[in-house]
């Protein structure tokens, strides 16, 4: 990887944060999110331990922008894409069509289909912000500090420097495939089967795609073309005969 | 193609009469329907992009979209030439739904006893046997098969476009619908490309379908083509040319009596 090639990630430490939910609010508002949906969310794991002992884990959370994003892979116009440049995983609204298949395609959930555009709507690290210098509208609001953006190449950075600190450090694993995810959950467990993180699923309609669609187009069309292609032979060996027509 | 013997000076007055198949209108919507169908083909080529789904190597989808301004403006145009196709031969159905679509869809498409037939021995030929087919209508029984996978394939690509453009107007827990939309829309693409291989095939390259090209400009066929390879259609044509002889020299003698 070169220098100038940024890698942009959160890193999130579940301990600061206390459910206040500020970041849903900021990312709203920030993003024009619709009130009946959201990018980001907080997580309730519960209380757990036993009396006197008691703790309850908040964890704050949102697309991981992945390093190799099976919701890109899945998108037929690639309106979703990870930019070269940054690593951030973004949704062109215009070439959107909203079929919805990066919803079950993304093993943590973190998409939705926009109630008022019925488009495709994710977590864009607030990209308008970040390119003026600015922290995404989550981190800069969180009071907390639980969560921080940053590039993690850049070993300076804040992130990098949270994560050499950091007791413990954990990427959630989605189910049967690395996506490589880059939040880095800090200082604390988070136990990924609460959160139903699961592998990457299709829809009956792209099996159908996938295993019935294109091979029988290609069937079809691949028989009509060796089919003309051996009489246009034929027709070359033949020669046109004048008086025939 | 028929087994009827035709001498060459036979052949040749034939070849010298014209007969009309096709209207002005027919004319102008095949040719609108071809030059959307490259558009729309070419720009939802370059649309499917996604590793898994491609069909076109990556340097032709790169320069598509740079061609229309990113991905963004590829789908745009898509849709707008899309809808614009959409409009204009649904117009053009309505417009001549009494006229001109009913009739042809009841005296044009029907498979006859002699359509099966030809499939058979067409079947036959195809595999290199010698056969005589059997006479045939305005369009042979081939050409009326592809009249269906084009007339279903068209309402397919228009109604699962449709839905693919306007995918906000569903909920999100409707977003099947636009899911099946797309493999739908692309098949169905598809097997009117597998049978457009033929239709260009024929009228491009084949010598004894020149004249069905040709038409497609002038409107007219010779009647030796007409005669070889639509002899029913040939024949109509040549008992309503006796009729009107026969209604003008009625009119003639009528307009002599009352003299």
């Amino acid at each position: 990887m070169t220098n100038n090639v940024k890698k942009y990630g959160f890193v999130i430490d579940p301990r600061r944060c206390i459910d206040c939910r500020a970041c849903l609010v900021a990312c709203r508002a920030e993003n024009d999110v619709p009130l009946n949906s959201t990018r980001i969310w907080v997580y309730d794991m519960g209380v757990q331990g036993a009396f006197p002992a008691l703790s309850q884990q908040f964890v704050p959370y949102n697309c991981m922008h992945c390093d190799e994003p099976p919701c890109v892979d899945v998108c037929p116009s690639q309106a979703t894409y990870k930019r070269p440049a940054d690593g951030i995983v973004v949704v062109d609204q215009q070439a959107c069509i909203g079929c919805g298949l990066c919803l079950p395609a993304c093993p943590y959930h973190a998409r939705t289909i926009n109630p008022e555009t019925g488009k495709a709507d994710k977590c864009n690290a607030c990209l308008q912000r970040v390119e003026q210098g600015e922290a995404p509208a989550c981190v800069a609001t969180c009071i907390g500090g639980a969560r921080l953006f940053g590039d993690l190449n850049e070993p300076e950075s804040e992130v990098a420097q949270a994560l050499r600190a950091a007791k413990s450090v954990k990427r959630l694993p989605a189910v049967g495939v690395d996506t490589g995810p880059n939040i880095y959950y800090i200082n604390d467990n988070v136990d990924e089967k609460k959160l139903a993180v699961t592998a990457p699923q299709a829809p009956p309609a792209d099996a159908f795609y996938k295993w019935i669609v294109i091979p029988g187009v290609l069937l079809a069309a691949g028989a009509t073309f060796l089919g003309q292609a051996a009489a246009f032979a034929r027709q070359l060996r033949k020669g046109e005969n004048e008086f025939d027509e | 193609m028929s087994a009827e013997v035709l001498t060459l000076a036979e052949r040749k007055r034939l070849r010298a009469k014209k007969i009309k198949k096709h209207g002005l209108i027919n004319i102008v919507t095949h040719w609108f329907n071809a030059a959307s169908w490259l558009v729309l083909l070419l720009t939802g080529l370059g649309i499917l992009g996604s590793p898994s789904l491609r069909i076109m190597p990556q340097g032709y989808i790169d320069f598509m979209r740079e061609l229309f301004g990113g991905i963004g403006g590829l789908v745009e145009t898509h849709k707008v030439f899309g809808m614009i196709w959409l409009l204009v031969i649904t117009y053009n159905v309505l417009l001549g739904f009494r006229r001109y679509f009913v009739p042809f869809a009841a005296k044009r498409m029907l498979l006859t006893q002699d359509d099966v037939e030809w499939l058979k021995r067409k079947g036959l030929q195809l595999l290199g046997r010698k056969v005589t087919l059997p006479p045939q209508d305005a369009y042979n029984a081939g050409q009326k098969l592809y009249g269906y996978v084009a007339a279903f394939g068209t309402l397919t690509i228009g109604v699962t476009g449709l839905i693919m453009t306007f995918s906000h107007i569903f909920p999100p827990e409707m977003r099947w619908i636009v899911q099946w939309s797309r493999p739908l829309h692309f098949g169905a693409v598809g097997m009117v490309v597998a049978g457009l291989i033929i239709h260009v095939y024929m009228a491009a390259f084949f010598p004894e379908e020149k004249e069905a090209f040709f038409s497609m400009f002038t409107g007219e066929v010779n009647a030796l083509y007409a005669r070889l390879h639509h002899k029913k259609w040939y024949d109509d044509k040549m008992r309503e040319e006796r009729e009107y002889e026969m209604h003008v020299r009625l009119e003639e003698i009528e307009a002599r009596d009352q003299l």
